[in-house]
Formats: C-alpha cells, sequence, structure tokens
C-alpha cells in the first residue's frame, strides 16, 4: 500500500524541509471539510511537521513535538485522522473507506515520530484499485493492465514451460486443422470447375470426393486429437498447480491468511485452476488454429477476387457487430433472469427454513402471497426472454445470410463476366463462412485472455509469496515454561490493535487464568502463544528466548492446546488423538484418554477406537469430542497447556471429573486457561484481567478481591447468580 | 460487601434498560478541535458520539449520543434533530459528517462493466466520483424494491433513494445488479 504519493512539486514548494529533514508519508484524503468528495487534497507529514493541503492551500501546519497522540478512528463509510495536543483532540483529516487502512499505518507512522523515532512504516498490503488506471486489481500486487499486456505471455509461458512437449504436440495438431481446414474449399472448386462445369468424368469426380472424404475424416480426426490432447494437458496444469497451491497455503502465515476475504483462497484453489483448465480446452485447444484459419483465409480471400474480398471485410464486422450487440442484450436479460430466479429461490429457503417462526405468529397467509408476488415477477421475465431467445437465432441465421447474399450477387457478377469461375465462388463463400465463424470468436478472445491472465496471477500471486523459511540459526531446546511478555502489541487488522503493550512474565510451572469480557483480546492473547501469529510491536520470550528465534517445530510439540471449538478431522479416534504426536504408542494412547477422561466412552462405542468421526463419521456429543481434544493435547507431555475454555461445553459432573484429571496435568507445566466460569480458575496460582486491550490486572485471586476492581465484581456477580 | 457489588450490577442492568431522551434544554457545541461536546443534567461531556439507530430510514430521527470513552456508554437519545435549537442541530450535523459516509447517487453518467468489475460514474449528494464494485460479490443489496445500497470494492456505500426516479436509460445500466 502506497503511504507516499507523488505529490505535485506546487505542493512539495510548500512544504519548509530544513536540514536533513525529509517527507515520510504524504496521502490523499478525499472528503473535504463539508463533506464532499475532493480529489486533490494531500496530507504531509515531514520529520517535523504534519501539513494538511486542500488544493495547494495549506489548511493546517502542526509540529509534531506539539503532539502527544495521533489516531485513525474508523466511523461508518470512512473515518477521520485525529491529533491530541495539550490535551485537546483535533480532527485532521476525513477519508472515505478507500484509505481506512492508508490512514491506520499513517496513524502509526505519526506515532512512531512523536516518540521521538525515525522509523518509517512500510505497509505490507496490496492497493485495491489500480492508482495508474483506475481499476480494480484482483487481489494481485500489480496492475495487470497496467504492468503490459506482455504480462499475458510472461505467465502463460511460465504456466507452460513444465509442459514443453505437449504444448509443441498441441501446435502441430492446430497447425494440421488449420491446413485440413482451408484445404477443403480448394479441393471442392476443383470438383465444381473441373467436373461439375467443364463436363469431367466420373473417374475424376470421384477422385475428388475420395479426397474430399479423406480431407473431412482428417479434420474431425485431427480436432478431436487436438481437442484431447489440449483437454488433458489442461487438467493436468491445473491439477499440479492445485497440489503447488494447497502446499504453499499450509506454509503460509495465518496472517496472510487472514488478509484475504474467507473465500477468497478456496476460489484460488478450485476457481481460478478451474478456469485454466477451461481455457486450456475451449480456447487454447482452437488459439493458433482460428489465427493459422484466419490469416490465410483472408489472403486467399484476396488472391482469388480482391474486389469481392474487400467487401466481405466491411460485411462481415458490420454483421459481427450487431450479433455482439444481439448476444449482450442477450446476457443482460438472462442475467436479470439468473438474479430474479435467485430471489425466489432464496425467498423459498427463508420460509422453509423459518416454517415454525411462521407458523408460531400464524404469519403462513403473508408468506403464500409474498411468495406468489415473487414468482409471479420470475415467471412474467421468464416468458419475456424466452420470447426474445427465440427469436435470437433467426436474427443471427438471417443475419450471416443476408451477408451471404451479397457476397453472391457480387461474385455471381463476376462470375458471368468471366473474371470468376463458379468454383472460386463457391470457395470464396467457404472462406467467408469461416471468417464469420471466427470473427465472434477473436472478438471473445481478449476477454477470455484477461480472465486466464488474472486468474494466473492470482495463482502465481500466492506460489510467489514469501514464506519466513525456518532459519538456520533456530534453536531447539527443551522448554522449561518461563514466559515473558515483553510490550506486546498485535492486531489482525492493521488499523485495530487488539493487545497493547502487554508485559508479564510467568514462571515455569505456573497455573494463569485469563479472564475478561468477550472480544478484549483473550484469544488473542493465546494464539500468540500458540504462535499462529507474531507481535507486530514487542516481544514474547519463553526461557529468555525470543519466540521467533525458536524452531516453530521444537515449539509446537512441546505446546498442548484445547480449544473452545474443537476440531477433528475425518478418521479414527485414534488418528485424532495421535495427530500432535504420530509416534505414541498404544499405551501412551490409552494413559492421555484416561487422563481426558474419554477412554470410558470410547470403550462404549461399537467399534472402540477404530470408530470413525468427523464430517461423515459418528456423531460425537460436544462433551465427547471436547475430551478426545484434550487426550490429543495432552499426548505429547507438553510443557505449555493451553486451555481456552477446555470445559465449557462439558455437563457438571463431566467438567468435575476433567476439571479434577487437569490439575494433576497442569502441575508443574506452565498453564493458560480461559474461563468464563471463574469457579474452574480457583486452582490458578495468578489471574490475569484482560480489558481494553491490556492487562487491568494481575495477581492471585486473593490479592485481585482485595483490589476491588474488575476481577473482584466479576466474582461476586458469579457466586451472586 | 456482596451485596455492594450487587447493587452495581442491579444499577448497571437498571441503567441498561433506561431509555434517557435528550431534549433542547441540553446544549451541544463544535469543540475546536472539530469535534461535538455537551452539556446534559449538570454534566460537560468533551466530546461525545453521535449513532443514527435508523441510519437509512430515519437518518435525522433517534440518535443516540454516546461517550467516546467509557465504553460508549449511552448518555441519550435525540428523537427529532429538527426540533434540537440552531446552534446545536447545527453541531451535531457536523458531527455527523464525520462519522457517516454515505453518498446518495442522484445521477448516473456511465457503468462500464469488465472482466469481472463494473466502474461506476455517478453524481452523488457529495459532488461527482467514481467508484469500482465486484460482480462477483453481492455487492448491491435491496432495502426495498426501490431502494439500494451500492458496496464498492473499498467497502464505500451508495445509496440510490429511488430506481424509479431514475431514467430509463440509467435503470437499464443498473438492470445488470439488480
Amino acid at each position: 500500500m502506497i503511504l507516499r504519493y507523488d505529490i505535485p512539486q506546487t505542493i512539495k514548494n510548500k512544504i519548509a524541509l530544513p536540514g536533513d529533514e525529509k517527507i515520510y508519508y504524504a496521502v490523499p484524503y478525499d472528503i473535504d471539510e463539508n463533506g464532499k468528495w475532493t480529489d486533490n487534497s494531500y496530507l504531509v507529514v515531514t520529520t517535523s511537521r504534519i501539513y494538511v493541503f486542500s488544493g495547494e492551500e495549506v489548511r493546517k501546519d502542526i509540529a509534531i513535538s506539539d503532539l502527544e497522540q495521533a489516531k485513525a478512528e474508523p466511523g461508518v463509510g470512512g473515518g477521520i485522522l485525529t491529533v491530541k495536543s495539550h490535551g485537546e483532540n483535533r480532527v485532521l483529516a476525513h477519508y472515505s473507506s478507500r484509505h481506512l487502512s492508508r490512514y491506520a499505518y499513517i496513524a502509526r507512522g505519526i506515532n512512531i515520530l512523536i516518540s521521538g523515532r525515525f522509523e518509517e512504516v512500510i505497509s505490507n498490503e496490496y492497493e485495491k484499485v489500480c492508482p495508474h488506471c483506475g481499476r480494480v486489481i484482483p487481489g494481485t500486487k500489480t496492475c495487470p493492465k497496467c504492468s503490459g499486456e506482455g504480462r499475458f505471455l510472461g505467465v502463460f509461458l511460465k504456466m507452460a514451460s513444465p509442459y514443453k512437449k505437449q504444448f509443441f504436440g498441441i501446435f502441430f495438431l492446430m497447425i494440421m486443422a488449420a491446413v485440413t481446414t482451408l484445404l477443403n474449399p480448394e479441393v471442392q472448386k476443383h470438383l465444381i470447375n473441373n467436373v461439375l462445369k467443364d463436363g469431367g468424368d466420373m473417374q475424376t469426380a470421384f477422385g475428388f470426393l475420395g479426397l474430399m472424404f479423406l480431407l473431412s475424416v482428417g479434420i474431425v480426426i485431427v480436432n478431436i486429437m487436438k481437442s484431447n490432447a489440449s483437454a488433458r494437458l489442461g487438467s493436468r496444469i491445473a491439477s499440479d498447480l492445485r497440489g503447488q497451491l494447497f502446499e504453499k497455503y499450509q506454509k503460509l502465515p495465518l496472517s496472510f491468511i487472514n488478509d484475504r476475504r474467507p473465500g477468497e483462497l478456496l476460489n484460488r484453489i478450485t476457481q481460478d485452476t478451474r478456469y485454466i483448465s477451461d481455457f486450456m480446452a475451449d480456447v487454447f485447444c482452437n488459439l493458433f488454429a482460428v489465427f493459422f484459419i484466419f490469416i490465410w483465409d483472408i489472403i486467399f480471400m484476396l488472391i482469388i477476387n480482391t474486389k469481392l474480398a474487400l467487401i466481405s471485410f466491411i460485411l462481415v464486422p458490420v454483421v459481427s457487430a450487431v450479433m455482439i450487440s444481439f448476444r449482450k442484450t442477450i446476457s443482460r436479460i438472462f442475467h436479470l433472469q439468473y438474479k430474479k430466479n435467485d430471489d425466489v429461490s432464496s425467498d423459498l429457503q427463508d420460509v422453509i427454513s423459518g416454517m415454525r417462526v411462521v407458523k408460531t405468529y400464524g404469519k403462513e397467509e403473508d408468506e403464500s402471497n409474498r411468495f406468489k408476488r415473487v414468482a409471479g415477477d420470475f415467471a412474467l421475465i421468464q416468458k419475456r426472454n424466452e420470447r426474445f431467445w427465440a427469436m435470437f437465432d433467426f436474427i443471427v441465421s438471417f443475419l450471416m445470410g443476408l451477408g451471404i447474399v451479397i457476397v453472391v450477387y457480387f461474385g455471381g457478377l463476376d462470375v458471368f463476366s468471366g473474371s470468376m469461375s463458379a468454383g472460386e465462388l463457391y470457395q470464396f463463400i467457404t472462406y467467408t463462412l469461416l471468417l464469420f465463424q471466427y470473427v465472434g470468436w477473436l472478438g471473445r478472445l481478449p476477454r477470455e485472455i484477461s480472465r486466464l491472465t488474472s486468474s494466473l496471477e492470482r495463482i502465481y500471486d500466492i506460489l510467489a509469496q514469501d514464506v519466513d523459511e525456518e532459519r538456520k540459526d533456530l534453536k531447539e531446546f527443551d522448554i522449561k515454561g518461563e514466559i515473558t511478555f515483553d510490550h506486546a502489541t498485535f492486531g489482525y487488522k492493521s488499523y485495530q490493535p487488539v493487545l497493547e503493550d502487554i508485559n508479564a512474565v510467568i514462571k515455569p510451572g505456573e497455573m494463569i487464568g485469563i479472564v475478561g469480557a468477550s472480544g478484549t483480546g483473550k484469544s488473542t492473547l493465546i494464539n500468540l502463544l500458540m504462535r499462529l501469529y507474531e507481535t507486530d510491536d514487542g516481544r514474547i520470550l519463553v526461557d529468555g528466548t525470543d519466540m521467533k528465534d525458536i524452531s516453530r517445530k521444537s515449539y509446537h510439540s512441546q505446546l498442548g492446546v484445547v480449544l473452545q471449538e474443537t476440531f477433528l478431522f475425518s478418521g479414527t479416534i485414534i488418528d485424532n488423538i495421535k495427530f500432535s504426536k504420530p509416534d505414541a504408542t498404544i499405551e501412551e494412547i490409552i494413559k492421555a484418554a484416561k487422563l481426558a477422561n474419554a477412554h470410558d466412552f470410547i470403550t462404549k462405542l461399537p467399534d472402540g477406537y477404530n470408530t470413525y468421526v468427523g464430517e461423515k463419521g459418528y456423531t460425537l456429543s460436544g462433551g465427547e469430542r471436547q475430551r478426545i481434544a484434550i487426550a490429543r493435547a495432552i499426548l505429547p507431555n507438553p510443557n505449555i497447556l493451553i486451555l481456552d475454555e477446555a470445559t465449557a461445553s462439558l455437563d457438571t459432573e463431566n467438567e468435575f471429573m476433567i476439571q479434577k484429571a487437569l490439575e494433576r496435568l497442569t502441575k508443574g507445566k506452565t498453564t493458560f486457561a480461559i474461563a468464563h466460569r471463574l469457579s474452574t480458575l480457583k486452582n490458578a496460582d495468578r489471574i490475569m484481567v484482560i480489558d481494553g486491550h491490556h492487562i487491568a490486572e494481575i495477581g492471585t485471586h486473593a490479592e485481585l478481591l482485595e483490589r476491588k476492581g474488575i476481577y473482584y465484581n466479576l466474582y461476586n456477580a458469579q457466586i451472586q447468580t | 460487601m456482596a451485596e455492594n457489588t450487587l447493587n452495581i450490577y442491579e444499577k448497571k442492568a437498571e441503567e441498561m434498560t433506561r431509555v434517557t431522551f435528550i431534549t433542547a434544554k441540553d446544549v451541544f457545541a463544535q469543540t475546536d478541535g472539530g469535534f461535538l461536546s455537551l452539556d446534559a443534567n449538570g454534566v460537560h461531556y468533551d466530546r461525545v458520539k453521535v449513532v443514527r439507530l435508523f441510519p437509512f430510514s430515519d437518518a435525522n430521527r433517534y440518535l443516540s449520543i454516546r461517550e467516546y470513552g467509557n465504553e460508549g456508554r449511552e448518555i441519550g437519545i435525540i428523537e427529532d434533530l429538527d426540533a434540537m435549537p440552531e446552534d446545536s442541530k447545527k453541531a451535531i450535523e457536523h458531527q455527523l459528517t464525520l462519522s457517516y459516509f454515505t453518498p446518495v447517487i442522484s445521477k448516473i453518467y456511465s457503468i462500464k462493466d469488465e472482466y469481472g468489475y463494473a466502474y461506476f460514474h455517478v453524481m452523488t449528494d457529495k459532488g461527482e466520483c467514481r467508484f469500482a464494485i465486484n460482480m462477483g460479490s453481492n455487492a448491491v443489496s435491496k432495502l426495498s424494491d426501490t431502494r439500494l445500497i451500492i458496496m464498492d470494492v473499498d467497502e464505500n456505500r451508495f445509496e440510490i433513494r429511488d430506481v424509479e426516479v431514475l431514467t430509463q436509460k440509467e435503470k437499464r445500466m443498473l438492470d445488470m445488479f439488480l
């Protein structure tokens, strides 16, 4: 994301840059003081000052040394950048959602300058709209349009390079297809000229007919081979890319995955790769053949009869243009129908799944009437569209026929005057028909190529992502379990910090209970401990070593996690327990299951430990799933244990049992436990209360009660109820 | 001791369920920094937030006035902005323009679709502008049969108050998205 735009020289001239000061950030703001759009306004941050420009006029000029804090406050459909100076808040700039995350970075940058440091904030987020051409960038780093049309060739070659042999094979078949297609009319010409017109004998006629037959068979065979080869190659490329993408997804940091919309990454694996195989099968297999035919078609036509050829060259585009505009209308009205159909089915689904509510409120009649209306609308549109569609084919054939009639008229005149033979006219008409056929196809080509380019770009965008390679100097050691939070700050989105400046030292073997209202960052803290994310600022130390310097594999093998929502993979119970330690012995597994209070219920299942669970398998209750998850967490005997509402979905008796088991387990292990029910934390050595992105209180149960703060209130509220 | 806490929660619960109205006697003003201050029931608030309860159906009625800090506790609700004194009204309106930005489209100059995105060129009550929407997502949602909200790729929201008022040509351009 651009944080330093090129600003006009006239504005630059008004910025004072004494000594070695420089412009840190220059970003546009798009809403003026009256709340209207503006497109020539900038906010400029230099080493010591902030300027707000409206056009060339300096609206605000503030010394950074006067400021205490800058903040990007998101609102509805936009946000404001505010600064606090001498205890008073001021609005600096107002912007639409377009610049929401940009200003979050700017605020961070200004705050760094306020604190007297001079680092520059750099954003790795991508621009959504190309700053040059204004087109939307389809989730890639650079705009596919602006980085040049040649880009297509670049990515295409990248995709094709591992399959050179297959591509050359298809290329050869395409040339063959083109040659056979173009040759056929030539033979037909001879048949007409030499046999029909000049009264040739049957033998020559059969000769030509035989040749025509062979050519037609040849065309069919070559085309089948070509389509087959293309389709096969397409699906192979797609499946290879799918594999590569999936492998990459496993390696990418979660923050990258979270930056994208949920469906988007899935789409890259499913839709973008499917589009590649579709393109290979439908478009590529004809690509060069069509070009080849097209060019030779035009050359042959010019050779046979230049005047007639020029007439058709005017005619063909005109007819094609009419046809294309017809197609556009067709696609528009059918899109409408499709949307309406969508409305009808979602309406239907709504009512049927909400049937209980509809019935309890006695609204059956209202709902039927509403549905009747929607369905009626749909029927109306459908009727209109079908009528139009029925006409479409006739109109297209009529237009093409009209074109041919004109060619035949002028060609016929030439035949009568003797400057053209009848065979040539026949050949010419065939070429004209070919031209009609392929002009439409070529008209669609830029769209298809551009779609393929963006699909490929999106795929290579992922494949080209730098994954932090496991550094060679990463440490592996047996963790004792001392955890230190050192000014740890983190947010999922650049403009929304979830945890700010967390400081705490947890002793080895200590059990820490984490409490706080929902959405305050308890789970986030745990995500950081699990190393799913890395801190934006500050560090988390494990036994005095920065977490980032410990090998992931070593760290995770010494970490046990039970989360609120348990996820079991499709597979047997034993597979699921063993997931955390694939080489565990049966004894270890049974012991872990017993500790988790899961052994007894597993033995009651008909298939025992071999019971298949997961989406299509045996349905376990929430508590049973939870117990399997606990067994999975404790199997490797980890030194750090994380329990995120681990027993929340259990009934009281089970919870008690598991609490007992956990008590034994957590002894001597550093444990972080999130709980809403404070009674489950009574064994915690210390309680950490998280509120407003910070550690609000930390201390033993008794200390916190003494303090009469948040914990005290929470505790009392719970024992009252 | 516990008794005491219970009272706190009861008070909180009572506060949560109480509906307070802010009337003409409470004074709003614009601060030097460009924010909104309020004096209500003898309490001075340096900066308050204004939240529209019905941003689409009743933009200028039922405005919730909330504290800036303190978890955004509600101070009260303004029933009708037009019933407030002129000075207060002006200050509140200024605050609303800062925190709400939903341009209303009054004229469509062109809609061009290219490779899955549609590019709009429109006139809004905030001036002329261009924006792009993703045609694959549900960028256009219906508030009613004739009222639309269009969300662009940047998540800006544009409103069309009444589709029926548009010309035939504009409606035809919009058809693709209805």
